[in-house]
């Protein structure tokens, strides 16, 4: 389909799928340029991966602290239409006109009227595992994400909920100033029309529960990468403080085990997940600062630190943090004594190695974001075989797809760090601005430049 | 009188961790001047932005001080949140009681207390004086200039000239497509790099709003954002007015004569991967020395990178790639021949990467030993290279019939001192810096002028594309608005104080201070003012002043700290 088949007018309008920090980043640059955002994200709030980390490499900067101006603006944008606890059902139409039906989540809680002052969460009495904490921390069943959640609205969740599980408590809607809970609430279909769709679904860790080789299910203490940044986090479930799960005692010795689930064509992934090298050595680098008497240790197969001032961080790791830096594969990790003991071999001394460690931090590959597939149903885009998006053209069009007015930003299209993300997700603005900007009359082409 | 709110936040437990936030508040309450004063634990939260909005409802407040992180944070969502209530947004000031408190003093809560108090009653005394101010509004150039016309500028050009908007592209050399243009083929596919830059050229040369301007380089640059005025050294000099620049000049390999410990310039036989990468495109692999078929070839990865000794301390990124490459695409010509790469660490990142080196090693039996080169020596009509394969132990030695170096990539040559006549910031190395490395990835710290490609640090092609394509989207956001929006915090001159002594005009470092045609006043050029106040202590009768930072205004600042 081309452009002269269109008879309708094109609309000037984008639909953004994710609100982590590539859908974000799209969005401001398409709205800032005077273009309607509708952006969708399936959590109750925006943010994404990148809410749930501590500090960023190689600068360290608290990543909430550089993440909040963003989701603020993002959040009180006059041409940014937030949709969030929603998801993409539907979509019709192509290039100009697509009609996209979006199902909103019932929270049991009238947004338009609360005030998120946070009583109903203060008075819920049921407590759970919160997935944002990534297990090493708990929420209530009236939750948001956090407290500087964009929006800022709870949201029930049903299952854990101690009312639709047995008819009685209601605790939050007695504590409610403004009378906001409805436990009556239903999903709400809207449909949005846009001219334009980015898919910037993201990413998952691949599950621990699929690699019983490094000992989950058996011993408490080995954790992914993602929950040791909510341990590390001032906002997290420990309020900044490194305590192993089983006992909650400061673990003196920290293995960290990168490539868990990369690499590795026989029993996982064949592909290297590209961001683990960096977190791991900001891991082992914030739990020296954390922890001074503690001792990190890093199993790797190669160190991959390839971007402006990566290669300087890991050899500031090493050398300031006396990080110790193991090349090999771990063999077996178990549980003994209340330790963790950790197998592997020294591919560059030849020799076995031992470690009694408190804590196994495991860097998991990164996989597609648990959905990406239906996304990619919807919108009749490809994936490989792993799930990923695949862009139109690996060196000249990573952020087309193969369908006209529908592009890629970030790690839905494979593991991708920050920078890079945000650099890409950019570029998939100005596809979409380039669209828009050919389809508006306002535009005219000035003269040359002339000799002077 | 001033009605002054002030509102202390907790961030968590970053600032309240260690300053004593209630404390803060009891003390402020009582400063001259402030009708209003609480604490919150994330003040930038929607419920905060709420309680701020509220406070200035009850209590009519019409000045409103923030204590919180750096300004460079969220002044602005705190400007937004005072003035949706009613409040000039420059009645609105940040007091820094993070980065320049709480990080700090962790040791010392008690400290850092008093501190915070006396910083913030610095910032109460600075909304007493500030003025309300309006921004105002300058014109807007709708015409982008890229300088360089590889791979990353021709991207970024197309996207803006695809938008509509009128480029003009600058290219030190005769030709477009950079280094691109020296490739053979490109991983993953070995498509053939020619085809494939051929039609993007095509594409930028034949663009109805791309002027491209070869054998030309950038020698001027004045002016600020949203206009620029630029002159070009070229075949015929031009000066041309711009609103944003695309910085995209790329990257140059080391000298190989810089690198003699590898025989870099001494062998005939040892070369560097963009000669290697010729002779694939030629067809014709032959030694330099003899022109004979080589039969053993050793590829040195990391030859001037991650060599914070005697070279570079970064990794270049791309070597790892292309020497995989190289070596398939030699064996697939030399099938009897064994090809050797020297590594450190195999960085195959990204999508298929891995997989391509599984395959050279698998497929064409491409020899991988994880070790630095010692020596590269010449010996009988073969250079000989002894290394250490780390992984054994053992020392190593391979005649070879030829040595490919992957150099470090470097900035390309005179990106320093474009840099300079820019005004942009570059880093020790000579790459330009962006904004911030998280976020503003494709920004330079220079308002308008944006970074694209290998000029900012090392990249391969997919993400030079991708990233150039973001350095468009922001010149594309910025062609969106009407007009320019300036801050209106910056220098005016007081015509009765003022004796035209020229102080100020020599004192500006960006030229926004001119001699008056005729009067004998110096006068502000509003629109280049950055507001830095080297002329109100160039000035020796007071007759140079800041909006909203006058000399009376600092004077009552430092009351609170002496």
């Amino acid at each position: 389909m081309t452009l002269d088949e269109i008879v309708v007018p094109p609309i000037q309008r984008v639909l953004i799928i994710g609100a982590g920090i590539a859908g974000m980043q799209a969005a401001l640059d398409i709205a800032n340029a005077g273009y309607e955002v509708v952006l969708v994200e399936r959590e109750p709030s925006i943010g994404g991966r990148m809410a749930q980390l501590s500090e960023t490499f190689p600068t360290l900067d608290c990543a909430q602290c550089i993440l909040t101006p963003r989701t603020v603006e993002v959040g009180h944008h006059e041409n940014i239409r937030l949709r969030t606890y929603s998801e993409v059902e539907a979509v019709e139409g192509d290039l100009g006109d697509f009609r996209v039906r979006i199902r909103r989540h019932a929270a049991y809680v009238n947004w338009d009227i609360c005030t998120g002052c946070g009583l109903c969460q203060e008075k819920c009495p049921k407590r759970v595992v919160s997935d944002f904490e990534r297990g090493v921390g708990k929420r209530k069943a009236i939750y948001t994400l956090s407290p500087q959640a964009v929006p800022n609205k709870p949201v029930i969740d049903r299952q854990s909920c101690i009312y639709f599980e047995r008819g009685k408590c209601r605790a939050c809607e007695k504590f409610c100033p403004v009378g906001a809970i409805d436990f009556e609430q239903e999903d709400a279909v809207v449909e949005e029309r846009v001219g334009a769709i980015v898919v910037a679904t993201g990413y998952d860790l691949y599950p621990l529960s699929l690699m019983g080789e490094y000992g989950y299910g058996e011993v408490p203490d080995v954790i992914d990468g993602l929950a040791f940044e909510r341990l590390l986090s001032a906002s997290g479930p420990t309020a900044g403080q490194v305590r192993r799960p089983s006992d909650g005692k400061e673990p003196k010795e920290v293995v960290f085990i990168q490539c868990a689930g990369s690499r590795d064509p026989e029993l996982h992934m064949p592909y290297c997940s590209k961001i683990c090298c960096m977190y791991t050595a900001k891991h082992a680098m914030l739990y020296k600062h954390k922890v001074h008497d503690g001792q990190a240790y890093v199993f790797y197969i190669d160190i991959r630190s390839a971007g402006k001032r990566y290669e300087e961080f890991v050899q500031r790791a090493m050398e300031e943090e006396h990080v110790l830096y193991v090349r090999g594969k771990v063999s077996r990790v178990f549980r003994e004594n209340g330790k963790v003991m950790v197998w592997g071999t020294d591919t560059l001394s030849g020799r076995n190695v031992e470690v009694a460690a408190d804590l196994v931090v495991l860097a998991p590959a990164m996989v597609p974001k648990a959905g990406a597939g239906a996304v990619a149903e919807l919108l009749g885009l490809p994936t490989d075989e792993h799930g990923w998006f695949t862009a139109a053209e690996a060196n000249f069009q990573p952020v087309e797809t193969g369908r006209p007015g529908v592009f890629l930003a970030g790690a839905a299209v494979g593991p991708m760090d920050i920078p890079e993300t945000v650099a890409q997700a950019s570029g998939a603005a100005a596809k979409v601005l380039s669209l828009f900007a050919r389809w508006s009359s306002e535009v005219t082409v000035t003269s040359q430049v002339t000799v002077t | 009188m001033r009605k002054i709110g002030v509102f202390v936040c907790h961030c968590g437990l970053n600032i309240a961790g260690t300053v004593d936030v209630k404390r803060v508040v009891e003390a402020v309450e009582e400063y001259p001047g402030v009708v209003f004063a609480t604490d919150y634990k994330y003040m930038c939260s929607d419920p905060g932005q709420a309680l701020i909005q509220k406070a200035i409802a009850d209590h009519e407040l019409d000045g409103v001080v923030v204590a919180a992180c750096s300004p460079a944070m969220h002044e602005v969502t705190f400007r937004k949140t005072a003035r949706a209530a009613g409040v000039n947004p420059y009645l609105t000031e940040i007091a820094n009681i993070r980065e320049q408190i709480s990080w700090v003093h962790e040791a010392e809560p008690d400290a850092a207390t008093v501190k915070a108090i006396e910083i913030i009653e610095t910032i109460i005394e600075k909304v007493r004086y500030d003025e309300p101010l309006e921004p105002f509004s300058l014109p807007l150039v709708k015409r982008a200039l890229v300088i360089g016309g590889g791979i990353a500028g021709m991207t970024a050009a197309l996207h803006i000239a695809d938008a509509g908007y009128p480029v003009v592209l600058v290219e030190r050399e005769a030709q477009l497509g950079g280094k691109m243009g020296q490739l053979s083929s490109l991983y993953l596919n070995f498509d053939t790099a020619p085809d494939l830059l051929q039609s993007r050229i095509e594409a930028v040369t034949r663009h109805p709003n791309i002027q491209v301007l070869t054998e030309a380089e950038v020698t001027e640059l004045g002016g600020y954002v949203g206009n620029f005025t630029a002159k070009v050294n070229g075949s015929e000099p031009f000066t041309f007015d711009v609103g944003a620049i695309v910085v995209a000049t790329g990257f140059d390999l080391l000298p190989q004569s810089e690198l003699g410990e590898y025989g870099g310039g001494r062998y005939p036989d040892v070369i560097d991967s963009l000669q290697f990468e010729h002779m694939l495109a030629q067809g014709e692999i032959r030694r330099p020395s003899d022109g004979t078929l080589p039969k053993e070839v050793v590829w040195v990865q990391c030859a001037g990178s991650r060599d914070p000794e005697l070279h570079k301390p970064y990794c270049s990124k791309i070597c790892c790639m292309y020497v995989a490459k190289q070596a398939m695409a030699y064996k697939q010509r030399v099938p009897d021949g064994q090809a050797y790469v020297f590594y450190i660490d195999i960085r195959s990142q990204g999508k298929g990467y891995e997989e391509f080196v599984q395959r050279a090693m698998t497929e064409y039996d491409v020899l991988y030993l994880r070790g630095k080169v010692a020596r590269v020596f010449a010996e009988d009509g073969r250079v000989v290279v002894w290394g250490v394969d780390t992984l054994s132990g053992k020392a190593v030695e391979v005649q070879a019939d030829l040595v490919v170096l992957a150099t470090a990539a470097v900035p390309s040559a005179g990106a320093r001192d474009l840099a300079q006549r820019l005004r942009v910031s570059t880093d020790e190395y000579g790459f330009f810096s962006e904004a911030h490395p998280k976020l503003r990835p494709v920004e330079s710290l220079t308002a308008g002028i944006f970074l694209a490609g290998a000029a900012q640090f090392p990249k391969d092609i997919p993400e030079t594309v991708a990233q150039a394509s973001g350095a468009a989207a922001k010149v594309l956001g910025l062609f969106a608005q009407r007009e320019m929006v300036q801050e209106p915090t910056i220098a005016f001159v007081d015509e009765e104080l003022c004796a035209g002594c020229g102080l100020c005009v020599a004192a500006c470092p960006y030229e926004a201070r001119v001699m008056h045609p005729w009067k004998p006043i110096a006068v502000v050029q509003t629109a280049l003012c950055q507001g830095c106040g080297a002329c109100v202590v160039a000035c020796p009768n007071k007759a140079s002043s800041l909006h909203n930072l006058a000399t009376e205004q600092l004077l009552a600042m430092m009351e609170p700290v002496l």
